[in-house]
């Protein structure tokens, strides 16, 4: 029998209520709720008159049936569902219904061109027409045919090794990277999107400098590009989706003249995610851009106080102003080579070894200047 | 069987998730407090000798009404195993917004809240409402952010996104509590038909203007209130404790935003609205309303909420876009789907 002890609830204090449960310190904040209707007196009177009586009081709702749940016991929680994860898909060109021809898009475009670029529309549902990362296509639609026609006319793109593109699922496109400019990345997404079928959108992946940029920035996400951080590109290879990555990065851009062709080293990152994602990793080479900006000097002290990846001095910059910036009309050649299915043999474990994921850059890298100098001469 | 406390219950999202709960037959007594009054769609949920829903107005940031609110005899009759957190709304911890305890008042609310949840021997499950904008943005229009993405912790954010991160870290700090089952519910900005706008930074609060950073339009990762309900529902019947993403499916610019919300957003140039939202901040003006150069208004993001459909068995079932009312005018409207 407990002893009860002065002051912990002995005889005289009475902490008890009339179940004997402990009492309720302090103020009951639901006590109001016991107070007495200040209206109830007139809702009586009321009552007493036929033709003005008061409303029935709401009736409270009914509730549903209760869904079936599982029974489990507590403690351990029960284990994760692995998830289905619904691959980003378009329907092939012969599929795609097209619209009659409207405005002045569908005037300069072929039918095939049309075809694509519906079928790319139907990467996005719903109202908002935008995607997760900001691709817009109708940005696209009204951006595409200036694209098209630099890579018609100004730049006469040839490409080929097409069929090293898988139709589906995740893969990633390694490209060398020069120029100054990025219209090859440019180039890139318009001749994968329109040799592809169903038509797949290559989502470039860009430096996080132009994520800064103001308006650039925004046309950049409308047109299906994203910046290059970690939570980006595992999402998108996840979700099965085809990306271009330059892994020379700012360094490419950059490089001067007598480095022309031979890449810069490559970051590593793109290889930890494609072993994670089981994305087979194809080579790409562009030939010509590096003759489209040729950097003979850049002066990197004014860079850094700009806040510039680079401050070029070329043939006409900076003696021609802003429009020497733009490329030489250089001709292009795009090369698709053979996968590199590391995952194959590495599995997504590989991706936690820093000395293979290194070595396999490198791997990577050699296959892109491989490309390079055969498709060069 | 739960018995859950609902925080802020007067508030919108606080109703729509009574509301839900109230359907819930898992659920048999809910008692919500808040600020002000009984709300008026409590109506039919109050009536009747014995309500499943009880409401008493208690100041959440201060300790006696706390205090006295998790004592309370119809608290210790309900027991109540489930504390639901749902902040305040708006742009509450501005400067110059009322200070508790040397704190802003979200921050003293999750604190008082969270103290009385550990030590209420009933109380077994907390799930916190805290927002997605305490990320650290990276640069880009839309970036993917999951749930172990870097937390802006520059002591130079926004007073209410300061806010928000100091409640978050509150709750995160309890996550792996071995008795009190602590789930935290980071959301985006929150839709609801109508057009109203809540837990964002720069749209929230009263209507009228805004003005934002020229150059910009980030991408704002929508929910609307009916699936963070769903998303809260969830969490109380899971069993995994942890913190999740909670998003919609829709995503769309801020200038689209602000349009569907009936905002005029009025871009300027950056060093304008440096210069702007610096004198603003010497005035006491809320950030809300006179824009600030914080990254919110450059960059925008969306959020991965894969780990909530495995865990939570979430997933968004709400559409969000522009309908045409009875009276021909575009509204925002929420719909199921």
């Amino acid at each position: 029998m407990t002893e009860m002890l002065p002051g912990n609830g002995a005889a005289g204090e009475d902490l008890g209520d009339e179940e004997g449960g402990a009492r309720a310190l302090g103020r009951d904040p639901f006590a109001d709720l016991a107070e007495p209707d200040p209206f109830a007196e007139k809702l009586e009177l009321l009552e007493r008159i036929p033709r003005l009586r008061a409303a029935p009081p709401p009736r409270p709702l009914r509730a549903r049936r209760p869904r079936p749940r599982p029974a489990a016991e507590e403690g351990e929680p029960p284990p994760a569902r692995p998830l289905h994860r619904r691959w980003a898909a378009t329907p092939p060109v012969a599929e795609v219904d097209l619209p009659e021809p409207r405005g002045l898009v569908d005037r300069v475009l072929g039918e095939h061109q049309r075809r694509v670029l519906a079928s790319l529309g139907q990467l996005v549902e719903g109202e908002a027409s935008y995607d997760r990362y900001g691709f817009s296509p109708s940005v696209m639609r009204a951006a595409f045919p200036a694209f098209y026609a630099l890579y018609r006319l100004y730049f006469r793109v040839k490409s080929s090794g097409h069929e090293n593109i898988p139709s589906e699922g995740p893969a990633v496109l390694v490209a060398n990277h020069a120029g100054l400019l990025p219209f090859d990345g440019a180039m890139g997404v318009v001749d994968v999107s329109l040799h592809t079928d169903p038509p797949r959108l290559p989502r470039s992946v860009v430096d996080k400098w132009a994520g800064t940029l103001p308006w650039i920035n925004v046309f950049y996400a409308r047109a299906g590009q994203v910046i290059g951080t970690r939570e980006n590109v595992a999402d998108l290879l996840d979700d099965g989706q085809l990306l271009l990555v330059f892994p020379e990065g700012m360094d490419g851009i950059r490089k001067p003249i007598t480095q022309r062709y031979r890449l810069q080293n490559f970051r590593v990152g793109f290889i930890e995610h494609a072993l994670r994602a089981s994305a087979p990793i194809i080579p790409m080479a562009f030939v010509g851009t590096d003759d489209q900006s040729p950097i003979l000097y850049d002066v990197k002290p004014l860079a850094r106080r700009l806040g510039l990846p680079v401050a070029p001095i070329t043939p006409t910059f900076p003696w021609l102003g802003p429009l020497g910036l733009l490329p030489y009309p250089v001709s292009y050649r795009i090369v698709y080579g053979e996968p590199l299915r590391f995952h194959e043999r590495f599995g997504p474990q590989g991706a936690d070894d820093p000395r293979l994921v290194r070595y396999l850059a490198n791997q990577a890298r050699r296959a892109v200047q491989s490309l390079l100098d055969r498709n060069r001469s | 069987m739960k018995s859950v406390l609902v925080t802020h219950a007067d508030e919108p999202i606080g109703r729509r998730i009574v509301k839900t709960l109230y359907h819930d037959d898992e659920v048999t007594r809910i008692l919500a407090v808040g600020d002000g009054p009984p709300p008026r769609a409590f109506d039919r949920f109050l009536g009747g000798p014995d309500p499943r829903v009880l409401y008493a107005r208690v100041d959440l940031a201060r300790h006696r009404p706390v205090s006295d609110l998790f004592h309370s005899g119809r608290f210790r009759d309900a027991e109540v195993d489930t504390v639901i957190y749902v902040p305040r709304h708006g742009a509450a911890a501005e400067t110059g917004a009322p200070i508790a305890a040397g704190l802003p008042e979200r921050t003293a609310e999750a604190r008082m809240v969270l103290q009385h949840g550990l030590e209420t021997a009933t109380v077994r499950h907390l799930v916190a409402l805290g927002s997605a904008f305490v990320y650290r943005i990276p640069p880009g229009n839309a970036n993917r952010l999951d749930e172990s993405s870097e937390l802006d912790l520059d002591p130079e954010v926004p007073a209410e996104i300061r806010s928000w991160i100091d409640c978050d870290m509150i709750f995160h700090g309890e996550v792996h509590n071995d008795r009190l089952r602590v789930v935290l519910l980071r959301v985006p900005t929150v839709v609801a038909a109508g057009g109203y706008v809540y837990l964002h930074p720069f749209l929230a609060g009263r209507p009228g203007p805004r003005i934002r950073a020229l150059g910009y339009d980030p991408i704002c990762a929508l929910v609307s209130d009916k699936d963070v309900a769903c998303a809260v529902r969830a969490a109380i019947h899971s069993r995994r404790p942890g913190i999740y993403n909670i998003a919609g499916m829709e995503a769309v610019p801020l200038s689209v935003l602000a349009r569907w919300t009936r905002r005029a957003a009025l871009p300027l140039p950056g060093a304008l609205l440096s210069w702007l939202s610096a004198s603003a901040r010497l005035v006491g003006a809320s950030a809300a309303r006179v824009g600030s150069d914080g990254p919110h208004l450059r960059y925008g993001f969306t959020l991965d909420t894969r780990r909530a459909e495995r865990d939570l068995d979430f997933r968004p079932a709400t559409r969000i876009g522009l309908a045409r009312a009875g009276d021909g005018a575009l509204r925002l409207e929420t719909a199921s789907v």
